[in-house]
């Protein structure tokens, strides 16, 4: 164990406690010290069984503890002779010895000293090994952070929870990477990701794990699917409420220290709560000169009108709120607690309190009943309460005000801040901080840098003006002359830009109902649609039309047909696709949501895809656009012979609008690409705004070039269909494709499932 | 739901079962069998008194779907019903029937169904071989209401051989046995199709669509259908409203997890065994949450949202 002290003896092993003893003779300042120490865990253990408690002292006088680390450790042995023994006590001092050679001695008193205080916490020798790994690693990478971990350590180690301890500091430690000053504010906890993940100890599940499942709650609830938010933790010991900000609702991370069943029943009653605020009218009253005390009262008022509406509609949420309603004249005279009692009263008509308030709350809310659908008796209420409350000159605290029971959201949905009194603007201050809606990324750790569009190490999209290399030529068809001119178009391969996958990964999410579809459609047709074979030698069921055949030619002396069965085949899919999308700059065109062409062309391919690729159809990706006819770029965003992963997602939503249409140079290009693939069918899908156009020749001149390209790509046995984005439809898709092929969208939002169902449709063909 | 016996399924199985051949060997090789094509007798020559409905079957409307099938059944223009499953289509198929004291016969589509299934095909006997009307000749013949349940479900070239009978020229042709049969006065056709399947590969084809009266059925307003909840599984009112509000809520959640809400027959189904002593609990999970999804997290929130709905 301790190398150094047993060369002073080689050989023999002296009882580390003699060694100890014979050091700490030498060291006048410690003696009297150790002495006293020694004693006081002898008194416990005896003395006998101090030796592994020597061991670890020996251990710590080894890594250089110095005075203040042997002294730490002497007084916390003291401290917690009681409940360790001197074995326990020894693999303590190893792991604080272990700290102080990665973090020095002051950081092992502070472990040391923070390590007594929550030593009861700790269950078993496992945890408190955790303890000391934890901040080992922690001393390791960043050994000025251990201090102010220590000094927090009440707050990091919960019982029961020593694991999240450790999970947090390698938290700390990934998020922080080797900026010291991000470590210092995170292990200090004044940072966003910190308190997040401090809320999160002891806690759970939280929002994340249970967003899903909520949401379908309230939209079986309240029909309309709810828009559901994440709430950062507001600041350090404020307990998370949930706030209503517009149509959207938004729920803590986490409710800290509420973990397992009784998390995911207070997030439901939260949510349920909410989504009745939306649902029976969410009314914003003016916040003009109203004080805090009348708005809290306003909205105990509104909570308690709209619960009891939603318990009409669904009586079983009193099942779910009713648990919470516990407040009572004992839980001591602050005005928060006399707030929660009037909550309860008016939530349950039959509960009496002494206080007169909650009875006057409990009669006005019942007088007003008749008109209980109107919100306005909640600030009529409200009011007369607040007076009653102002003339008994009960003092509210409006700042430190938290919101009771805990799954009532804060309220502040309820108030128009539109145009705020600067009076009044000092005391609601805080609790609008709250209502601002911002949406923090605290899952990546990227909380408090400034927004980045892309990750990093990322290739930022190129000038336009960038060319690739010329990887083909293409004739063209001249119709004014009437002859094909041959090399006429240089086709360049334009090197794909890798862009942030996030905002179409959340399109894609978005759009859940249409993927749930088509991937009912990839399973119908994966399973293989089985095709009925009539007139087998063999089979599972006899082909009457056959059979009766086969009996009609015995009698009239012929030869029968035997193959008399019916039996049913898997078809195989033998199938190549390629879907050429056009992302010239129509594409750019805003929509009324904020989105362009572009991104609904990039959702309804990235559906596609995951269609196709879960089909196992080969398929390819090409991208084009061109800037006369020497400057066709087509990127390849998925070839053949990849899979469709992150890396072609990546690249589709790298994709950029800009530039002209030539669609017959791309045409002929897939068309090459095409005849590469080996396969029994070949498909083109294309998709444009059926409007070709470059900046050196006549648009009519084009569509009649790429009507013969898909004349002249079905006679190599390659079908091109057209899914042409033509609201009005004056484009020149039908004369390019041809009537049957050509598939005008007049609803751009439907484009990702027609071209899904476009492809289906074909497919079985 | 209870009908005395009187809805009889016609479809392919279903029609060789029924014919006096039954029981029968059934082999190609007869030796010495005379075949006389040219005069192939009728093997059924049906009063169609098993398809007709006796008991009026219990049937609540909603909207002026009876006037509208009147007046549709007075000129003998063919009738389409859409509408998610479970929502009374084929109840109000056969209250029709005994309304208008037709037969009915009724054919479930299925993706195997061949013309021949509907329209008919020899058979073998002892005496050579024999044609047997398929459901749809039957109606055809003798007047029946035909009714094609879930078109969708067949293949799209088997519905074309309705095509004929739903226009001017109101026939059916048997190319086999060289026939032409004009419909009966009192022939009619109606379809069922749910547009909830519609799905890119199962749709009617637009030449079949156009021929038909459609009548748009969806489940009844909450405080009807809890009346049609109370009636057919005779449960108290209470009651009744409650499965009502547990149906709206997984209705609220198709395409968010469900593919279709709970039907009023689910509802039914779990009214009764809930009627018949089984605690609420226990029935609307066993006749609505576990038959409609498989997926865990899906049944959670539906349970959820469900226990919401009773005190």
């Amino acid at each position: 164990m301790s190398d150094l002290v047993d060369l002073d003896t080689p050989g023999v092993a002296t009882p580390a406690i003699t060694r100890l003893v014979r050091l700490m003779a030498a060291r006048e300042a410690l003696a009297a010290v150790f002495a006293d120490a020694r004693r006081r865990v002898a008194a416990y253990h005896g003395e006998a069984e101090l030796e592994p408690w020597a061991k670890g002292v020996l251990a710590l006088v080894d890594v250089n503890a110095g005075a203040g680390g042997l002294l730490a450790f002497w007084r916390a042995s003291v401290e917690l002779s009681p409940r360790l023994t001197p074995a326990e006590l020894g693999e303590t001092a190893l792991g604080a010895a272990a700290l102080c050679r990665e973090a020095g001695s002051s950081a092992t008193v502070a472990a040391l000293a923070a390590f007594t205080q929550i030593e009861p916490r700790l269950a078993g020798a496992g945890e408190r090994a955790i303890w000391w790994r934890a901040l080992t690693a922690l001393g390791r990478a960043a050994p000025d952070c251990v201090e102010r971990v220590a000094g927090q350590a009440h707050r990091l180690v919960l019982p029961g929870h020593a694991a999240d301890f450790e999970g947090f500091i390698e938290a700390g430690l990934k998020a922080a990477g080797r900026d010291r000053a991000r470590q210092h504010a995170f292990f200090a906890l004044e940072d966003r990701l910190a308190l997040g993940l401090l809320a999160r100890i002891g806690a759970g599940p939280g929002f994340d794990e249970l967003e899903a499942g909520l949401k379908m709650v309230l939209t079986a609830l309240w029909g309309a699917t709810p828009n559901l938010q994440p709430l950062p933790p507001a600041g350090p010991d404020t307990p998370g409420r949930a706030n209503i900000a517009g149509p959207a609702i938004r729920l803590p991370d986490v409710f800290p220290g509420v973990a397992g069943e009784a998390s995911r029943r207070l997030y439901l009653a939260a949510a349920a709560h909410a989504g009745a605020h939306l649902f029976f009218g969410n009314p914003r009253f003016p916040i003009r000169k109203f004080k805090p005390v009348q708005m809290v009262l306003a909205n105990l008022v509104e909570d308690a009108r709209i619960e009891l509406l939603a318990m009409r509609l669904y009586p079983g949420l009193r099942r779910l709120w009713v648990p919470y309603h516990v407040a009572s004249p004992e839980d001591g005279p602050t005005t928060g607690a006399l707030l929660a009692r009037v909550a309860r009263g008016l939530f349950d008509p039959s509960y009496s309190d002494p206080d007169a308030l909650v009875g006057k709350a409990q009669a006005l809310f019942a007088a007003s009943l008749e008109r209980i659908e109107d919100p306005l008796i909640s600030l009529d209420v409200g009011t007369r309460l607040a007076n009653d409350v102002g003339q008994r000159r009960i003092r509210f605290d409006g700042r430190g005000h938290v919101v009771e029971p805990a799954y009532r959201d804060d309220g502040l949905g309820l108030w128009d801040f539109g145009d705020i009194d600067p009076d009044v603007v000092a005391e609601i201050k805080m609790m609008v901080d709250a209502a601002r809606i911002e949406r923090h990324e605290t899952e990546d750790g990227t909380a408090d840098e400034e927004p980045t569009p892309e990750p990093a190490g990322r290739v930022r999209p190129k000038a336009a003006g960038e060319k690739g290399v010329v990887i083909a030529t293409y004739p063209e068809w001249d119709a004014g002359a009437g002859v094909e001119r041959p090399d006429w178009t240089s086709v360049r391969a334009a090197l794909p830009v890798e862009g942030d996958t996030r905002p179409l990964q959340r399109a894609l999410d978005r759009a859940a109902p249409v993927r749930a579809r088509i991937a009912r459609l990839v399973r119908a047709a994966k399973v293989g649609r089985a095709a009925r074979l009539k007139r087998q030698a063999e089979g599972h069921d006899l082909d009457i039309d056959a059979a009766i055949e086969a009996a009609i030619a015995r009698h009239a002396g012929e030869m029968p047909d035997m193959r008399v069965f019916r039996s049913t085949a898997l078809l195989q899919r033998d199938l190549a696709v390629l879907v050429l999308v056009d992302v010239s700059q129509s594409t750019r065109e805003k929509l009324t949501d904020g989105s362009n062409v572009l991104d609904v062309e990039k959702l309804a391919v990235a559906m596609l895809g995951e269609a196709l690729e879960g089909l196992g159809d080969d398929f390819a990706l090409l991208a084009f656009a061109s800037a006369g006819r020497d400057d066709v770029r087509v990127t390849c965003v998925k070839g053949f012979d990849e899979p469709y992963g992150a890396p072609a997602m990546s690249r589709l939503a790298g994709l950029t609008s800009g530039l002209s249409t030539r669609l017959g140079a791309a045409l002929r290009h897939a068309g090459a690409e095409m005849s590469r693939v080996r396969s029994f069918r070949k498909l083109i899908l294309v998709l444009t705004d059926g409007e070709p156009s470059d900046i050196d020749v006549a648009a009519q001149d084009l569509v009649q070039d790429a009507r013969r390209v898909v004349l002249q790509l079905r006679s190599q046995g390659i079908d091109t269909f057209g899914v042409t984005l033509d609201p009005g439809e004056v484009g020149s898709g039908p004369a390019i494709f041809g009537k049957t092929n050509a598939m005008p969208v007049r609803r751009l939002e439907d484009l990702p499932m027609r071209l899904s169902e476009l492809y289906f449709r074909l497919a079985r063909r | 739901m209870t009908l005395p016996g009187n809805k009889a399924v016609v479809g392919d199985a279903a029609g060789i079962a029924d014919s006096p051949l039954s029981g029968r060997p059934f082999l190609p090789d007869g030796e010495g069998w005379s075949c006389t094509i040219a005069e192939t007798p009728m093997l059924v020559a049906p009063d169609l008194a098993a398809y007709r409905i006796d008991a009026e079957p219990y049937y609540r409307p909603v909207g002026d779907e009876i006037s509208v099938f009147e007046a549709a059944w007075k000129h003998r223009l063919p009738v389409m019903l859409k509408g998610p499953t479970g929502c009374g289509k084929t109840r109000f198929v056969e209250y029709m029937a005994w309304r208008l004291g037709r037969p009915l016969i009724t054919v479930a589509a299925h993706e195997d169904m061949t013309a021949a299934d509907l329209s008919g095909r020899f058979l073998l006997t002892p005496e050579g071989t024999v044609w047997h009307d398929g459901p749809l000749t039957l109606a055809v013949r003798h007047g029946a209401i035909c009714y094609l349940d879930e078109i969708v479900e067949a293949r799209q070239d088997t519905t074309v051989v309705i095509h004929p009978l739903t226009d001017a020229r109101r026939m059916l042709p048997l190319e086999k046995r060289n026939e032409l049969i004009p419909a009966h006065p009192d022939f009619q056709l109606v379809i069922s199709y749910n547009p909830g399947y519609q799905s890119a590969v199962k749709d009617l084809k637009e030449s079949t669509k156009q021929r038909f009266v459609a009548i748009d059925f969806d489940y009844p307003a909450p405080a009807l259908e809890a009346e049609i909840v109370m009636r057919e599984a005779g449960t108290d009112p209470a009651l009744a409203r409650t499965l009502v509000a547990i149906a709206a809520c997984s209705r609220n959640l198709k395409g968010q997890g469900l593919d279709e809400g709970a039907s009023t027959r689910m509802l039914i189904h779990a009214g009764r065994l809930a009627a018949g002593g089984v605690p609420l609990e226990a029935a609307v999970h066993a006749g609505i949450v576990l038959p409609i999804t498989d997926d865990a997290d899906v049944r959670q929130a539906l349970g959820s949202a469900i226990s919401a709905c009773f005190a």
